[in-house]
């Protein structure tokens, strides 16, 4: 009797085998087919990220995948959502644009769990373990090539004020550094005050017309980005110090590019949001064939725009026939 | 019998409880942490005397590069050109032989030997800044990082040796018509290379013979 209970376990026991390993070919013989990759994206609300999600999706479908695109709507709870959906709806890879660098490492390390790469885009998430590779401007060389334009503009003397983007987020902080690991060599440049707009232009409008009534006597103000580089020379319009006041910003949009052909800005800082985007699409192709060791972070070189040189861009890019 | 129970369990919960606490100094705990860190001093005076300046000898001549440049300058930064990470901003080790032309407060204007361009070459004395020197060997590994401001602060942290032990060597005492040999990193953007203007970081400036 032993003997057959025996002999029933092991035809049991082969059966579960059997039956494990034919649903995992067939799950295998079902991803076969097309491999999907999710865009989950900080906010569709705001252009900058909606030319990063639109690329990262149009890249990964040229390289033969099934995109979504998901919408955290600045929102942590949604993007956890959303990368409950991605994960149980079968995704592969993750291309992602994280709502905040503390709060999304729980949504990255579960799809990490899960077995599913991620690959951050613009924005970084404040662990080392989580993505795969997390594809960022290089913001602080960006403003250190910056900062060296200014000490120069400046011809190294003057005062100036910085307008900072908000303070949670670790790009405002990376500019900043940048920016002053050179202008801090010079004594002869003065900070009279160091204020955050948000990364908002209406906000810098603000900040600087209420700035200026203390300090009536600036020679340059340096922004976080180029919303509110926008917003800092509206006030110096409307204050009548538009031709006095040296005006510095950062990302490249099309407004400040203008600006700068137009000489009511002095430069900024040129990201490559598709590049970005390209770049993380690749990597996500490149980890399907089989490739692991990717760097944590790799920056993408921010460039110097300026008077001298604007004519060679456009907004968030160079122009056509440039790469 | 009692008794010994309660001095058998007074003798393991006193040997647990001994087991189970450490005490270590404070100090000697907020230095091993510390030590944990990257010192990116230590790793820029290292990559400095081990990597970079044994490896000067494979710098490209300046006049060479411009011309390949010139000519064909897809190849040249293919061929000569490194950065660690993506993006049109590629560097280049270069050297070369000249006379200074101009002596200027924030740099010097170099005549190049066997240059055949009227292109600008200045050695920067003032702003050394930025990732040429970092980037332009190739023989640093992204990889080698973890953290952005890591690679960031090698950067730093060569352009203050430069800043503090180069420009002293030459600068004080540069003038207008000496010769000189020199070894430095250039940044240029592959995109749109700007020939016309090209300015060295210097890692090594020597006033020679003429």
């Amino acid at each position: 009797m032993k003997r057959l209970a025996a002999i029933k376990n092991v035809f049991a026991a082969t059966a579960l085998i059997c039956l494990v390993f034919s649903s995992s070919c067939q799950s295998d013989a079902a991803n076969d087919g097309k491999k999907k990759v999710a865009v989950i994206v900080s906010t569709l609300n705001n252009p900058w990220f909606v030319v990063l999600a639109q690329t990262a999706a149009a890249k990964a479908q040229l390289l033969g995948y099934e995109t979504k695109i998901f919408d955290s709507q600045n929102n942590t709870a949604l993007e956890a959502d959303n990368f409950e959906n991605a994960i149980a709806s079968g995704y592969n890879a993750i291309l992602f644009n994280p709502t905040d660098a503390d709060g999304s490492v729980t949504n990255v390390l579960k799809a990490k769990a899960a077995g599913v790469p991620v690959f951050c885009m613009d924005r970084e998430v404040n662990s080392t373990e989580a993505a795969t590779s997390q594809i960022l401007s290089d913001n602080y060389s960006g403003c250190v090539a910056l900062g060296k334009y200014f000490v120069e503009a400046m011809n190294k003397k003057g005062n100036y004020v910085e307008i900072l983007g908000l303070v949670g987020d670790n790009n405002t902080w990376n500019r900043s550094k940048g920016f002053h690991s050179v202008v801090d060599v010079y004594p002869g440049l003065k900070m009279v005050a160091q204020q955050s707009a948000d990364f908002d232009r209406n906000k810098a409008m603000d900040v600087l017309e209420s700035i200026l009534q203390a300090h009536p006597d600036i020679n340059a103000v340096f922004c976080g980005n180029d919303a509110m580089a926008s917003g800092a020379y509206q006030a110096l319009v409307a204050a009548g110090k538009a031709n006095d006041v040296k005006v510095f910003g950062f990302d490249g949009s099309e407004d400040v590019v203008n600006a700068i052909k137009e000489k009511k800005i002095v430069a900024t800082g040129m990201q490559f949001p598709k590049v970005m985007a390209e770049t993380a699409a690749e990597y996500a192709d490149e980890y399907f064939k089989g490739k692991k060791d990717f760097p944590q972070k790799m920056p993408v070189a921010v460039e110097l725009v300026t008077q001298q040189n604007v004519d060679d861009y456009t907004g968030y890019g160079k122009k056509e026939g440039n790469k | 019998m009692k008794a010994v129970k309660y001095i058998i369990a007074l003798v393991v919960i006193v040997v647990v409880a001994y087991n189970s606490i450490y005490f270590k100094k404070l100090d000697e705990v907020k230095a091993a942490a510390t030590a944990k860190e990257f010192n990116a001093a230590q790793y820029a005076q290292d990559f400095w005397n081990n990597e970079l300046i044994p490896n000067l000898n494979k710098a490209v001549d300046l006049s060479q590069l411009s011309s390949m440049l010139s000519a064909d300058a897809n190849r040249a930064f293919d061929n000569y050109s490194h950065a660690l990470g993506i993006g049109n901003l590629r560097y280049f080790l270069v050297s070369g032989k000249g006379i200074v032309a101009v002596v200027n407060d924030d740099d010097m204007v170099v005549t190049l030997r066997d240059d055949t361009t009227t292109f600008v070459r200045t050695i920067a004395t003032e702003f050394i800044f930025g990732n040429a020197v970092r980037d332009a060997t190739g023989l640093i590994n992204i990889n080698e990082f973890k953290n952005t401001m890591d690679f960031n602060n090698v950067s730093a942290e060569l352009n203050r040796i430069i800043r503090e032990k180069v420009l002293p060597q030459f600068k004080p005492v540069i003038k207008k018509g000496d010769a000189i040999t020199f070894t430095g990193a250039i940044e240029m953007n592959k995109a749109h290379p700007d020939l016309s203007h090209i300015e060295i970081v210097p890692i090594d400036v020597k006033i020679v013979p003429r």
